[in-house]
């Protein structure tokens, strides 16, 4: 199996001065094709700035990344187009678009990335379904349950093949229920797509669905 | 998808159709002042025109005919009337007053033109809708205590009927025939009467004039008419000479853009509150629309796609707000109380400035969108 994203040395600090706090500290890490990894620690350890970092949403200070066996040159590459083509994210907070509905939030995302019209309407709406929305399909994130939207994030994160998901507290704002439900579709959805995923989360109950842990603590891994 | 903007509209419905009413409220007034301003134009050069003279005189240092405090006494005709650049007879003392007439117990606003029959500066029957001209007095020969024929000529649009009594200065006159509507600015009426009735009813009977006008001579022009009788006037030294072209420049300098000075300021500044409704307004809503737009960065949204979704918009909303202030400003020009004159090229102008400057508004609000932090998009930090 083949190494998805990789970091080496990343650091990120913000501020300066006084007020610098370094939220990433010397990380080196490694995600292979088709795993689930998950991030676990306490709030402010770095697990979100960790994985802003792979996802390339975030410059690192210090360090180097690679997607897909590519270094990122952070000044010459265009980091928009490489999230729209090879990285999902679901958020925390679903942050689906309020005016869209379900189909068409997860169809913007193939906008991003230039796929247009019936092409992505029909994907759109084949995602959904394997997310167990095709009755919800046109209804908005209003309408639907903190489940349902979180479906909807995961269909949106997997509209354009990426080649890894990185899912922020994908559970925390679900009930129990909820939580399984979700993850018992993170588990379809590896089988189905051999899709690599990342996660960070409190929720102790999901480690036993990760082929790896990773914990960490004031910026660092302390354990894998 | 390429509707993405139009759905976030539809969605915002309220806030985009009050920020397009607002532009076309703000564009009609925008034309609306300027067609007044126009009105007041065509208005001020109409009675000019319509006397078919090319030279004006007034007394030296007035300013111009309709300028100033004008006063031209009898010898001045008499010198006039032979002088070689002038078309022969054509010299025409003229009394040009605004008045304030008491038109069935209340007072209004006309414009006094004493004009002698025969003369420029007065109507022909051909010009009357109804009614006849004033009868004329005896210029030769006239005594203080002769009483001048009290009639006038009434603009048709003042609603007044043949027979009707109208006061100016306690003198009654009586309305003989109606001219075809000729205003000057801000539709004031104008109210024609024999010479010596202005003079009456007006200055107390004095036998001063305003203004002479006059025709050019065969052979001259009317700048070199002008400027030989200005150097005529070598031994009076007392008359100012001017074209109609330079008249109609005082004219409007003086009743127009003078006075329209806080009109064009308040245009402008009605341009900068468009540009400012459009521009806040979108501000405000990209700030509402932070964690939309960090997560559309985040999935990777380029800066282009984000701000041409906010572009789209402004000009969607800048386009309709000033289609619709144009038709609303032709509708408001109808509806005015006085005469207003929108321009189509002006309108194509203003609409052209006022697009530009609502996008310069909504163009400010995209670069403030593709400033977001996409990581505005976990948890709402930034």
């Amino acid at each position: 199996m083949g190494i998805v994203v990789e970091g080496k040395g990343l650091t990120k600090h913000f501020g300066e001065g006084d007020a610098r706090v370094v939220a990433v500290d010397q990380v080196d890490i490694a995600i292979e094709e088709s795993e689930l990894v998950m991030f676990m620690g306490d709030s402010g350890c770095g697990k979100t700035t960790l994985i802003s970092l792979l996802g390339c949403i975030l410059t690192p200070s210090e360090g180097d990344v690679w997607i897909g066996g590519e270094q990122i040159d952070y000044e010459n590459h265009d980091l928009s187009q490489l999230r729209s083509e090879k990285i999902g994210f679901v958020f925390q907070l679903f942050n689906l678009i309020p005016y869209l509905t379900a189909v068409e939030n997860v169809t913007v995302a193939m906008d991003i990335a230039g796929m247009k019209g019936n092409e992505a309407e029909k994907r759109a709406a084949e995602l959904l379904t394997q997310v167990g929305l095709d009755q919800r399909l046109h209804h908005r994130p209003a309408q639907l349950s903190g489940g349902e939207k979180q479906r909807v994030s995961f269909a949106r994160a997997l509209a354009n093949n990426p080649q890894i998901i990185f899912a922020d507290e994908p559970t925390a704002n679900l009930d129990s229920r909820q939580s399984a439900n979700l993850m018992n579709l993170v588990r379809e959805l590896r089988q189905e797509h051999q899709t690599t995923i990342a996660i960070v989360t409190h929720h102790e109950g999901l480690k036993k669905d990760a082929d790896r842990v990773i914990q960490m603590k004031d910026g660092q891994i302390v354990s894998v | 998808m390429n509707n993405v903007f139009l759905k976030d509209m539809a969605y915002r419905k309220a806030r985009v159709i009050l920020t397009t009413i607002g532009i076309t409220v703000l564009i009609a007034l925008i034309l609306m002042l300027g067609g007044i301003m126009n009105g007041m134009r065509i208005q001020a050069q109409q009675y000019p025109t319509f006397t078919g003279a090319n030279i004006w005189i007034s007394a030296e240092g007035s300013g111009s005919a309709f300028v100033g405090f004008s006063l031209l006494v009898p010898e001045h005709l008499a010198y006039l009337d032979g002088a070689q650049p002038l078309k022969p007879n054509s010299v025409s003392p003229l009394v040009f007053a605004h008045a304030r007439p008491v038109i069935r117990g209340k007072l209004g606003k006309a414009v006094v033109v004493g004009y002698k029959a025969d003369k420029l500066g007065g109507p022909t029957q051909f010009e009357l809708s109804e009614g006849r001209l004033v009868t004329a007095s005896q210029y030769e020969g006239w005594a203080e205590a002769d009483i001048p024929p009290r009639e006038v000529v009434v603009d048709e649009k003042m609603n007044l009927e043949i027979g009707e009594r109208i006061l100016i200065g306690n003198k009654e006159l009586k309305v003989v025939g109606k001219a075809k509507s000729l205003m000057f600015v801000l539709d004031t009426p104008l109210l024609f009467m024999d010479l010596r009735t202005a003079q009456e009813v007006l200055l107390k009977n004095s036998l001063h004039v305003n203004m002479m006008i006059a025709q050019a001579a065969e052979g001259y022009t009317p700048e070199k008419a002008a400027k030989e009788l200005e150097g005529f006037d070598e031994q009076l030294k007392t008359i100012d000479v001017r074209t109609l072209k330079q008249t109609l420049r005082d004219i409007i300098a003086t009743y127009v853009d003078e006075p329209m000075k806080a009109v064009q300021f308040l245009r402008v500044m009605l341009w900068i509150a468009a540009g400012l409704i459009v521009g806040m307004i979108t501000y405000v809503t990209t700030l509402e629309k932070t964690q939309e737009i960090g997560v559309l960065k985040a999935i990777g949204a380029s800066n282009f796609y984000i701000s041409s979704l906010i572009i789209k918009q402004v000009v969607l909303m800048s386009v309709v707000g000033v289609v619709c202030g144009l038709i609303l400003s032709y509708i408001f020009a109808v509806a005015a109380p006085i005469f207003v004159s929108i321009h189509p090229v002006e309108s194509g102008i203003v609409a052209l400035i006022s697009f530009v400057v609502c996008c310069a508004g909504g163009y400010l609000a995209a670069r403030k969108a593709i400033a977001v932090d996409p990581m505005v998009a976990f948890r709402g930090e930034v």
